[in-house]
């Protein structure tokens, strides 16, 4: 050992001169100076404050364009209006806006599912959030009259029929799954909660759909809108998505069975996306090759949502 | 008739006499132009174009990334307390959007004053997350031209954190300080000697924004995707930590921008053109002595 230490410097040496290259690297240099005529510089200059400009009226148009119409309204009352005309004379208009932004939109669901693994599990948690977990219905929640005749529809299956089930058919046919995941809304609320249900693989498998089916359309006919008027609720999943083992079909919430507020009672439970896709009250299930409406998606969300 | 004649001529003569003084007046002007032009200036290197370019997107950027990322923070505000009648969410921005409406004297329901006022407004959820999107691909991008540029044009160099840089930035601190009274008492006040591009506190600054700027677009990347990116999420232990962090990258990057542009302006035409142009007159004298 001591021989080869006299044959070269050790590792302390050798990194003390490793550290010394490295700062001498990153040691801030003398300032570069240059000389030029006078007038080159001048006109330089004033290339790039025409530039300079120029990205500022740019910035202003699109930054202009981009803008929702309400906060025009409320940023410029008096003038948005001719803005607007204006605008859409040099071609930005609204409908093209909207293409544009739902492009971003699109984009951003690709580097998603670029993102997502089929076989990953989501994370789950020991113990659920104590508090109570929100209803977010969207609109009225409905009364529990729908109850005592609710069934589950399904269609776009292989067999070419329409099936029909109860509650208790579903209950006791399938075993019943219990996890505790976090439910992200997309307005940046989040709760963990315990949820049990049969896996929608297991109905999957039990009524498989058509070939050729890459998507379930769910759909609840007892959802409301604001007012307390009948108003579906629909999402779309697409069939891989539906198979994950962590995909249910809730029955229970909290160790009990889910109250109407939280969609008695059977609900979609995919925490692998937004809160919106978990579709309160499931009445119809329908299995289609192309991707069925998505309730949020016609209101200008994404209709991936994938978290 | 001879005599008018005369006049005539003479005035004539005046005419062609003067032109020609114009002429050659305007012909030593020219040349004296361009002499002028011809002339040597020594300019000092100071910011690559990669560089110029990222800073001035950046400001459209993250003001439309604030007002964006504010009204989506609007449909459930991380910062509450208790509901109360007028704030079910008990939105502390509400609260704020009160105050300061009061402050300014506006009438009628205040209650998104704020929102109205810093963000693309309430009930704007789904057109401020689109856009939220979109800028934020573009600040990813910005970002990483930014940082190209540093590479570039060797700026990295002069933003690492240095061993006297503490000392510094106490000294710059205690300048900061004194420059209004010492102004007001007419007293001289010298600005501390600064070795290298920029002094302490403006390294301190510049090197910090970038590496808020990778936690801004990280917690945002945690709080989008906390199922498929779930280690990402666990970095800020949780959804509402990832949510935290974001909010507070967002004041302070916000917040930089005042004292930036204040010092700016107060530092003069010449730091501003360099930020355009890319080059300053003010050469860094010590270094050629």
């Amino acid at each position: 050992m001591p021989e080869r230490a006299r044959r070269g410097p050790g590792l302390g040496e050798r990194l003390g001169a490793a550290w010394r290259r490295v700062t001498a690297a990153a040691a801030e240099r003398p300032e570069a100076t240059e000389e030029q005529p006078r007038g080159r510089l001048a006109s330089r200059s004033r290339r790039d404050f025409l530039l300079f400009g120029a990205g500022i009226a740019a910035t202003a148009a699109a930054g202009w364009w981009v803008l929702p119409e309400r906060t025009k309204r409320t940023w410029l009352p008096l003038a948005h209006d001719r803005l607007d005309t204006l605008a859409a004379r040099v071609g930005l208009t609204r409908a093209q806006r909207e293409a544009q932004l739902n492009r971003a939109l699109t984009f951003d669901d690709d580097v998603a599912e670029a993102l997502y693994s089929r076989g990953r599990r989501v994370r789950t948690y020991d113990r659920p959030d104590p508090r109570p977990l929100r209803n977010n219905y969207h609109g009225a929640t409905p009364g529990p009259g729908y109850l005592a005749d609710w069934r589950l529809n399904l269609s776009g299956l292989a067999s070419g029929r329409t099936e029909s089930l109860s509650l208790d058919e579903l209950r006791s046919r399938f075993t019943r799954r219990d996890m505790n995941t976090r439910l992200v809304c997309v307005e940046g609320w989040s709760h963990v909660v315990a949820w049990g249900g049969l896996r929608f693989a297991d109905l999957l498998a039990a009524y498989p759909p058509a070939p050729g089916a890459r998507w379930a359309a769910l759909r609840s006919t007892v959802s409301l809108n604001a007012r307390g008027a009948p108003e579906p609720y629909y999402v779309s999943i697409d069939l891989e998505t539906a198979r994950h083992p962590q995909a249910l079909l809730a029955t229970h919430h909290a160790g009990a069975p889910l109250t109407v507020a939280h969609g008695a009672p059977l609900r979609l439970v995919v925490p692998m996306k937004l809160g919106l896709k978990n579709i309160k009250a499931v009445t119809d299930i329908f299995y289609a090759a192309d991707e069925p409406a998505d309730y949020w998606n016609e209101r200008g969300y994404s209709k991936y949502d994938g978290l | 008739m001879t005599e008018s004649e005369s006049a005539a001529e003479q005035r004539r003569r005046a005419a062609v006499t003067r032109r020609a003084a114009e002429r050659a007046r305007r012909e030593a002007e020219r040349a004296a132009r361009r002499a002028r032009d011809a002339e040597p200036v020594r300019v000092a290197r100071k910011h690559d174009g990669l560089v110029r370019v990222a800073h001035w997107l950046h400001v459209p950027l993250l003001v439309g990334l604030i007002v964006s990322g504010l009204a989506i923070y609007w449909a459930s505000p991380v910062f509450h307390h208790a509901p109360t009648p007028g704030n079910p969410r008990g939105d502390y921005l509400v609260d704020a959007g009160h105050a300061l409406a009061a402050w300014t004297g506006a009438a009628g329901d205040t209650r998104h004053w704020l929102y109205d006022h810093a963000s693309l407004g309430p009930f704007q959820l789904a057109n401020a997350l689109r856009l939220h999107w979109l800028l934020a691909y573009l600040y990813m991008a910005c970002g990483a031209l930014y940082l190209a540029g540093l590479v570039r044009g060797g700026g990295w160099r002069a933003l690492l954190p240095r061993a006297t840089d503490p000392a510094e930035a106490l000294a710059m601190i205690r300048f900061y300080l004194g420059v209004i009274p010492h102004a007001l008492a007419r007293k001289p006040w010298p600005h501390p000697p600064v070795a290298g591009k920029y002094n302490a506190l403006q390294r301190g600054a510049y090197f910090t924004m970038p590496l808020l700027g990778a936690l801004v677009v990280l917690s945002g990347w945690a709080m989008h995707h906390p199922a498929t990116l779930g280690w990402l999420e666990m970095l800020f232990v949780n959804f509402d930590g990832a949510r935290i962090v974001h909010f507070g990258c967002m004041a302070i990057l916000g917040g930089f921008m005042v004292p930036h542009v204040i010092l700016v302006i107060a530092d003069g035409w010449d730091t501003f053109r360099s930020m355009v142009t890319g080059w300053s007159t003010r050469l860094k004298q010590a270094r050629h002595a």
